[in-house]
């Protein structure tokens, strides 16, 4: 194992085995992760920041074992910062929070290639900051029928009052998020709303939408997964690197572009590779932004 | 009184073999106590019940799942698991020796006393060259298809088998974030002190379960319908910072 | 035997008192299943049932009791449990200080951290450095759940660490499997010790794995690429309709989207 020391913030981190390939069949090593993620660092930090997070790891690369993991490893730094929560059994469990670079770092040491968060932050973990809609397409649907659901869902959602955001899963899906007001909503108000919003778009389009988890339903449809929305639930981080054949992102997209896209019959032109991400966010900045800062209510409940 | 023989194996290094029978060290006794439906003081059974239907499950309907992705899981089928275990053998396989005292209380499991199975086939010559080097055989086994790393002991004229937990399972003192303290050398001193008067031999005999003899009483009383006083637990006054060595003094003095 | 839950209060010797908690030292690395129904794959959770009544049973209608004989119960409320040993139950209290090497391994139970609550620092820093600087380690007693543990109080790196230990009369005597006496041969046991000598190494511990783990995590992993992975049905079939005025508003809201489509 070959290992190396940088410094950060004054911190010591120790890496190791920065030359091990972790997407073999595209030639991305953990040092390129390390890279992506450096790069990534000033987007992701604060949609990462005072969230328990659960790491997937794959330390031999993504078509080897990985690790889901939400305990806090316990071989881990003093300095790496943690929050204690309770789980559904009642048992409170420790989780890391990545709030600064050198974390971050340290995480994608452990070849931690996925990051996921709760929708709630740790020091709130009932009230969740955004609503989500899961948008995930059936087998013999893709990411196109998923971003015609994704705008009429937009549509929907704007006539009553909501403005909402869109991200790649960064695999087949999409992500709609509807950002609220910090501690004023649960997941119960958010688990009502979302459920009644995928029945209507379910009863309206019934050939493109389902709202049942049964695989059964779903072929040719896009499923919206409205249960998402729960304490014990977890989202892929926006700007998270995924684990698939090729480094593809988790990434924000305009509606405008989600509108010139659906229609070009080409799926791979929403999806978004590390390199794509990187200058993309570097130019425009974060696309989702919004998402932390904007405060909404839902009505009608 | 004895330990029933659990397991047989033999010590394995170089070009000695031992064969050792396992016995259990300890027996634990506790009052076991049942939970009853406050109604109509009948007996409660575990159930496992399905979160959705809220009903009990019978376990030919129960499957083993492992998740792998929040609410995602891989079912896993007993004759699979049987595959992962390992194959069994008796041997006990000494990797390395090492000083005794570097093993951190820590690490120590379970103890198993070892008896020798065949007479005289080197077990005492173990005994005797452990102590007088004061170093432990660290050693992997596999015991009932699970693996077991541990520490090979002598004490007295007995050898024991130590099971140790794996490194990754210990938490580091590290991630306590203790703060730093600075402490004079007048309290360091003085606390030395008052550890050293208050420092007597271990004699373990001297201790014994209180609270299950007063557990035992109070169920007594209630059998008899006699009244049980409900007493507060003690809760004591933190000694403040600044105040720590007057503390120190005081105990000292109490001491002498 | 491991204890539940995190327990807090006063650790105590002599005329100083110093506020902790008690933490774990130890995670298990066992792999852990999930029970679920095989029908639906919706998780199991263990839950007490009454089999007279033959319904669930929620915990403020359980109630803890002693069979002194079969079928008679003494019943014992929280609150009584809690005040066998009230001294004990939130404080440590050690009463002398002793040679660890004088402990038998055979004594160990299980590990804990304390940690110090606010305004303890000093105190808990103060007994640690003593400790360590004349190599003693604290023996007391005290109450956790209901059971009473004597405990060792050792200084570990900076930090106090609580080992619960079991009762003299806990453990089983060795004497029947004394060996035999026999003499050993001079040459056989400097054969043995040459033998040993060579194999002396440092205590590493990160050398060794559990590999039975091992095997489990590589068929799990191996299972989750060739299998599609199961869930849980939402809860769909739970109560609860939206809110009326929700779904009107919604419906509403739909009109005009299908209507400028």
């Amino acid at each position: 194992m070959s290992r190396t020391f940088v410094e950060m913030a004054g911190r010591r981190l120790s890496l190791s085995n920065l030359e091990k390939d972790l997407y073999p069949s595209y030639g991305f090593t953990k040092a390129h992760v390390l890279e992506y993620y450096r790069r990534a660092a000033p987007f992701i930090l604060p949609h990462l920041k005072g969230r328990a997070l659960t790491f997937k790891r794959y330390p031999e690369g993504v078509e080897k074992d990985f690790f889901f993991e939400k305990r806090c490893p316990s071989h881990r730094p003093a300095w790496v910062k943690t929050a204690e929560i309770p789980q559904d059994n009642g048992e409170r469990m420790t989780f890391c929070l990545i709030n600064d670079l050198e974390t971050l770092m340290w995480a994608e040491n452990l070849a931690s290639l996925e990051l996921h968060v709760p929708l709630a932050r740790a020091d709130s973990p009932e009230t969740p900051d955004s609503m989500v809609f899961d948008l995930d397409p059936g087998e013999q649907a893709d990411i196109l029928e998923c971003a015609r659901v994704a705008l009429i869902l937009r549509d929907l959602l704007s006539r009553v009052g909501l403005a909402s955001y869109v991200k790649t899963s960064g695999k087949k899906g999409l992500h709609v998020y509807v950002p609220l007001d910090r501690k004023g909503t649960t997941f119960e108000d958010t688990k009502t709303f979302s459920k009644a919003v995928a029945g209507i778009m379910q009863k309206h389009y019934p050939d493109l939408v389902t709202a049942k988890m049964a695989k059964k339903e779903r072929n040719a449809k896009v499923f919206i997964n409205w249960s998402q929305n729960d304490a014990s639930k977890t989202m892929v981080c926006v700007y998270s690197l995924r684990a698939r054949e090729k480094p593809m992102v988790s990434f924000p997209l305009e509606w405008r572009e989600l509108e010139n896209q659906s229609t070009s019959g080409d799926p791979e032109r929403l999806q978004v590779t590390h390199s794509e991400a990187l200058s993309r966010a570097e130019k425009k900045g974060d696309l989702f932004r919004e998402v932390l800062v904007k405060e909404q209510k839902l009505p009608h409940l | 009184m004895a330990g029933t023989t659990i397991w047989k194996g033999y010590i394995h290094f170089g070009d000695t073999d031992v064969p050792v029978k396992l016995h259990t060290a300890v027996r634990e006794e506790r009052i076991q106590f049942h939970l009853l439906h406050r109604r109509d003081r009948v007996r409660l059974r575990q159930q496992m019940v399905c979160a959705y239907e809220k009903q009990p499950v019978p376990s030919e309907e129960q499957s083993k799942g492992f998740e792998v992705e929040d609410g995602k899981y891989v079912i896993v089928d007993p004759a699979e698991l049987e595959q992962t275990a390992l194959e069994s053998s008796r041997m006990i396989e000494v990797h390395e020796f090492v000083k005794t005292v570097q093993i951190d209380p820590v690490f120590f499991d379970r103890l198993y006393y070892l008896e020798p199975d065949i007479q005289g086939k080197g077990f005492n010559t173990l005994v005797k060259a452990l102590k007088e080097l004061d170093v432990a055989g660290i050693c992997t086994w596999i015991m009932r298809k699970r693996s077991y790393f541990g520490a090979l002991q002598a004490r007295g004229k007995m050898l024991r088998l130590n099971t140790l937990r794996y490194a990754d399972e210990v938490i580091p003192v590290g991630s306590l974030e203790l703060q730093d303290v600075s402490l004079s050398e007048k309290e360091l001193k003085i606390g030395s002190e008052l550890i050293e008067k208050l420092t007597a031999p271990f004699e373990p005999r001297k201790f014994e379960n209180e609270h299950q003899k007063k557990l035992q009483d109070m169920i007594e009383k209630k059998a008899r319908g006699e009244k049980i006083a409900i007493l507060q637990p003690r809760r004591l006054k933190p000694t403040e910072s600044d105040q720590l060595l007057q503390a120190l003094e005081a105990s000292l003095k109490k001491a002498a | 035997m491991a204890v539940q839950g995190i327990w807090s209060g006063t650790i105590s010797f002599s005329l100083v008192a110093i506020p902790v908690r008690l933490v774990k030292a130890i995670e298990p690395g066992r792999i852990s299943f999930r029970l679920l129904h095989s029908k639906d794959y919706s998780p199991l959770a263990r839950r007490m049932f009454c089999p007279e009544e033959e319904t669930m049973v929620p915990p403020d209608e359980i109630i803890r009791g002693y069979e002194i004989v079969p079928d008679k119960y003494i019943l014992m409320t929280d609150e009584e449990l809690e005040s066998v040993s009230p001294e004990r139950s939130r404080t440590i209290e050690i009463v002398e200080f002793i040679d660890m090497k004088e402990v038998d391994p055979v004594y160990y139970d299980h590990p804990y951290y304390l940690v110090p609550s606010k305004g303890g620092e000093k105190a808990y820093r103060l007994l640690a450095e003593a400790m360590h600087r004349i190599n003693k380690a604290g023996l007391a007693k005290f109450v956790l759940a209901e059971r009473e543990y004597l405990v060792a109080i050792t200084s570990r790196d900076g930090a106090l660490a609580v080992t619960t230990l079991h009762y003299s009369d806990e453990i089983l005597s060795d004497e029947d499997f004394s060996p035999k006496k026999g003499k050993i041969a001079a040459e056989e046991q400097s054969r043995m010790k040459k033998s040993i000598e060579q194999m002396i190494e440092d205590f590493e511990p990160k050398k060794y794995a559990d590999e039975r783990r091992k095997k489990l995590m590589h068929l799990l992993a191996a299972k989750a690429k060739e299998k599609p992975l199961v869930e849980a049905p939402a809860v769909e079939e739970e109560e609860g309709e939206a809110p009326g005025d929700l779904v009107a508003a919604l419906e509403e809201s739909m009109r005009k989207v299908k209507e400028k489509r």
